[in-house]
């Protein structure tokens, strides 16, 4: 029995390190354990799809800060803390960092399981948006320059008419825009255009001043 | 004749009785056995002391050389409670009553008689309690002073004017009222300064404190007696040519009477007069001895100012002694009081030290227990997947085992320094006391991002030194070093911890920390009690620790680094008192 994803485990002690390891495994996980985040650093493999679970009071940096330089450099995984002494103001900073779960040691089996389950899953989540987005911005960067500026006015909810008189051209051009932009982008409908723009991250044009 | 059992009398006897009977029956019903055994001994040393004072009287004068009743019963008085005062003066009386009328006395001098000798008891014990605030035991100067003043003297003396002045009306016996006045202001000023201490320290608790004596004190005290018995008779009871021979013989007495006052304290000064005057004044009485130069009178008065002299002057040297002997007993009270206030104060600090690291504690004793549940659940998961491995699961126990000794190891630790103990030194090697703070102080290390380095060297003399108290030193020390680190950024929160042999044969910790150096305002302070920089803090550790280090005979110090933070250092010699 393996489940999908991989656990990596981060916690400087090692027999807590041994024992959580060995668990994991007994409930079908795949486990990769480190005993500092040096090491992690030094093993990890961004693309490989699964959680973290990190010890929060470890001697080099606090897990949290960890964490925050992880999510900069990239390297974002779903995170759930564990901590030998748990107070309500660290535990408040991690779920506000995004963390998953914050367990208290001693935890229960079925919390840690539990926790762990739905890091992965946020974790497969991530990874989907980002591959989406990722597709999406490819297929963006093919768009010309004037489909560019037309998409951003359609996501906007203009009609063609306003958006040829606010790009100083005539509604029919802006209709071929408008069937080029839908081909390329592969959306089969309005909605699933603004969807992926969003994804992507393109800003709506600004509303036309009103006109005479 | 203690104090008695506290039985009160009955309240308030409510509204108006027809007669007196009821009242004088419920009054009696009122009074406490203990009582009643009192007034029985009451009225036998009266009636004894009666007889022996009429053995001792001179004629032609009514007056006897030794007069006792009047004494004993003020001493009765001021040993029990003012309330039952009524029930021995009623029972003396009938004992009054018995001897006088035997010796032939009329009626009227013989209540005349028990009018003064009662007003004499009653005036001096009312006084002496009045003027001491507790129940006079002879063992202070002042309390002595009040009794001479009062009991010995103001007492005897008023009831002297009485007891002549009823005389004389009366008409029994001769001399005029001056001559009796005096004759019976020495004869009770003596009988009570040695019946009243003699009676009163022995009834406090004087034979408790012969059984509790041991031999040797039992046999030194015997040797007193007799040494008191043999000079006394060879002093008072020889015939006259033999004592008169050297006058100086009369001072013989004098050692013994300080031998009893330096090593057995008022009651076995009270005892000394009392044997040394019963002898002088049967001595005087059957002729005998160095007062029987002049006539009946003189030869009393003599005996008399004689014994008076020499009495008064070693109650009050035993008393001065007692007074002396109680402020060295308060001083060594005071400082074991002060040993003990200390130690209860390292207690203190400990337990607020450990308070400090309570949340480190807990992880501490949450990794362990993590381990353990984790590994008995991962084993429960194999169970139920039946998928068991003996080797693993073999590998599973053995980690059981150790981090459960883990947890205990923690525990043992703390309650090493919960514990209240006195203080014990023993030889201990300095590097694992080092261990030991560190490892509880390891939680705070970890959770606040501290790296630790130590240095110990290898060849370290072991050192005799309070393990806990040493123990408490050190953590405090790198406690102090966590917070001095605590707004470091994380690479510069190093603790580096090191141990070096001194050339006298000690040792040197010496904990240092990269954090802000120690302001030159702060550094006056720094060991001062109370002082303290942060909002939670008792301002004892430093100061506490300072005051351990120096019971080992060490130095506890400071230095500030050169470029940044401080470093604290502490010397122990190899033992208390050895050179560092």
């Amino acid at each position: 029995m393996s489940l999908g994803g991989t656990v990596f485990l981060v916690d400087d002690d090692p027999g807590v390190l041994r024992a959580l390891t060995r668990l994991l495994r007994a409930s079908g996980r795949e486990v990769r354990a480190f005993a500092s985040q040096r090491e992690f650093l030094g093993q990890h493999d961004p693309a490989a799809p699964g959680c973290l679970v990190l010890d929060v009071a470890m001697p080099e940096r606090n897990g949290l800060d960890f964490q925050r330089d992880l999510a900069t450099s990239g390297d974002e995984r779903a995170v759930v803390f564990i901590t030998g002494q748990g107070d309500v103001s660290t535990g408040v900073r991690a779920m506000k960092a995004g963390a998953v779960d914050f367990l208290t040691k001693p935890f229960n089996d079925g919390q840690l399981l539990a926790a762990v389950q739905a890091a992965i899953d946020r974790d497969a989540l991530m990874r989907r948006t980002r591959a989406e987005r990722g597709e999406v911005e490819r297929k963006l960067a093919m768009l010309t320059l004037r489909e560019r500026q037309v998409l951003e006015h359609v996501i906007a909810g203009q009609l063609n008419k306003h958006i040829a008189a606010d790009l100083g051209t005539v509604e029919k051009t802006i209709k071929v825009h408008r069937g080029r932009i839908m081909q390329k982008m592969g959306a089969a409908s309005l909605v699933e255009l603004i969807r992926m723009a969003d994804l992507a991250g393109v800003r709506p044009a600004p509303s036309p001043s009103p006109g005479p | 004749m203690s104090q008695g059992t506290r039985t009160s009398m009955p309240a308030g006897t409510g509204g108006v009785l027809p007669d007196g009977a009821p009242l004088i029956t419920r009054a009696l019903a009122g009074v406490p056995r203990s009582t009643w055994r009192q007034a029985l001994v009451v009225a036998l040393a009266y009636y004894l002391g009666a007889k022996l004072g009429f053995a001792f009287t001179f004629q032609p004068h009514p007056i006897s050389t030794l007069w006792l009743p009047n004494s004993l019963l003020m001493a009765a008085l001021l040993l029990v409670p003012e309330r039952s005062w009524w029930v021995l003066l009623a029972a003396a009386l009938p004992a009054h009553l018995a001897a006088e009328l035997q010796s032939g006395v009329p009626l009227a001098m013989v209540l005349g008689w028990f009018a003064s000798n009662s007003s004499e008891a009653l005036i001096g014990a009312l006084c002496i309690r009045r003027f001491c605030s507790a129940p006079l035991r002879f063992d202070s100067f002042r309390d002595v002073g009040a009794f001479l003043l009062l009991g010995a003297l103001f007492a005897p003396l008023v009831s002297s004017f009485l007891d002549a002045g009823l005389v004389k009306a009366i008409g029994w016996g001769e001399g005029d009222y001056w001559q009796l006045v005096w004759l019976r202001v020495l004869s009770n000023v003596l009988a009570a300064l040695i019946v009243v201490p003699f009676v009163v320290t022995w009834a406090a608790d004087g034979f408790a404190a012969l059984r509790g004596a041991t031999l040797r004190r039992s046999a030194e005290a015997a040797a007193l007696v007799l040494c008191l018995l043999g000079v006394g008779v060879a002093t008072f009871d020889q015939p006259q040519a033999a004592s008169s021979a050297i006058p100086a013989l009369l001072y013989a007495p004098l050692p013994l009477l300080l031998w009893g006052a330096v090593r057995f304290g008022p009651r076995g000064t009270s005892t000394a007069i009392l044997v040394l005057v019963l002898l002088a004044i049967w001595g005087a009485t059957h002729g005998e001895g160095p007062f029987v130069t002049g006539s009946t009178e003189e030869n009393a008065r003599s005996v008399q100012f004689f014994l008076i002299a020499m009495s008064v002057p070693v109650l009050l040297l035993a008393a001065a002694l007692e007074d002396r002997r109680k402020d060295v007993a308060a001083q060594r009270r005071a400082q074991l009081e002060a040993k003990e206030q200390r130690l209860q104060l390292t207690h203190l600090t400990r337990v607020a030290l450990l308070g400090q690291l309570s949340g480190a504690l807990a992880h501490e004793l949450n990794q362990p227990l993590t381990a353990i549940l984790s590994n008995a659940q991962a084993a429960q998961h194999f169970l139920a997947a039946d998928r068991i491995d003996p080797d693993e699961l073999r590998e599973i126990l053995g980690d059981i085992v150790a981090e459960d000794q883990r947890a205990g190891e923690v525990i043992r630790r703390l309650r090493a320094m919960f514990k209240k103990g006195e203080t014990q030194f023993q030889l201990l090697d300095p590097n694992n006391a080092v261990r030991e703070a560190l490892a509880l102080a390891h939680g705070d290390l970890v959770m606040r991002n501290i790296e630790v380095s130590t240095d110990f060297s290898p060849r370290l003399p072991d050192v005799t030194a309070d393990r806990v108290q040493l123990q408490q030193v050190l953590l405090n020390l790198v406690v102090n070093a966590i917070e001095a680190m605590s707004d470091n950024p994380p690479d510069e929160r190093t603790l580096t911890v090191t141990t070096r042999p001194l050339d006298s044969g000690g040792v040197e910790v010496s904990v240092a920390d990269r954090g802000p150096s120690i302001p030159e305002e702060r550094q006056r302070r720094l060991f001062e009690p109370f002082f303290t920089t942060k909002p939670q803090g008792l301002g004892l550790g430093l100061s506490i620790s300072r005051s351990i280090v120096t019971a080992h005979g060490g130095r506890l110090w400071y230095s500030n680094n050169p470029y940044r933070g401080a470093t604290f250092h502490v010397a122990l010699p190899h033992q208390p008192g050895a050179p560092l």
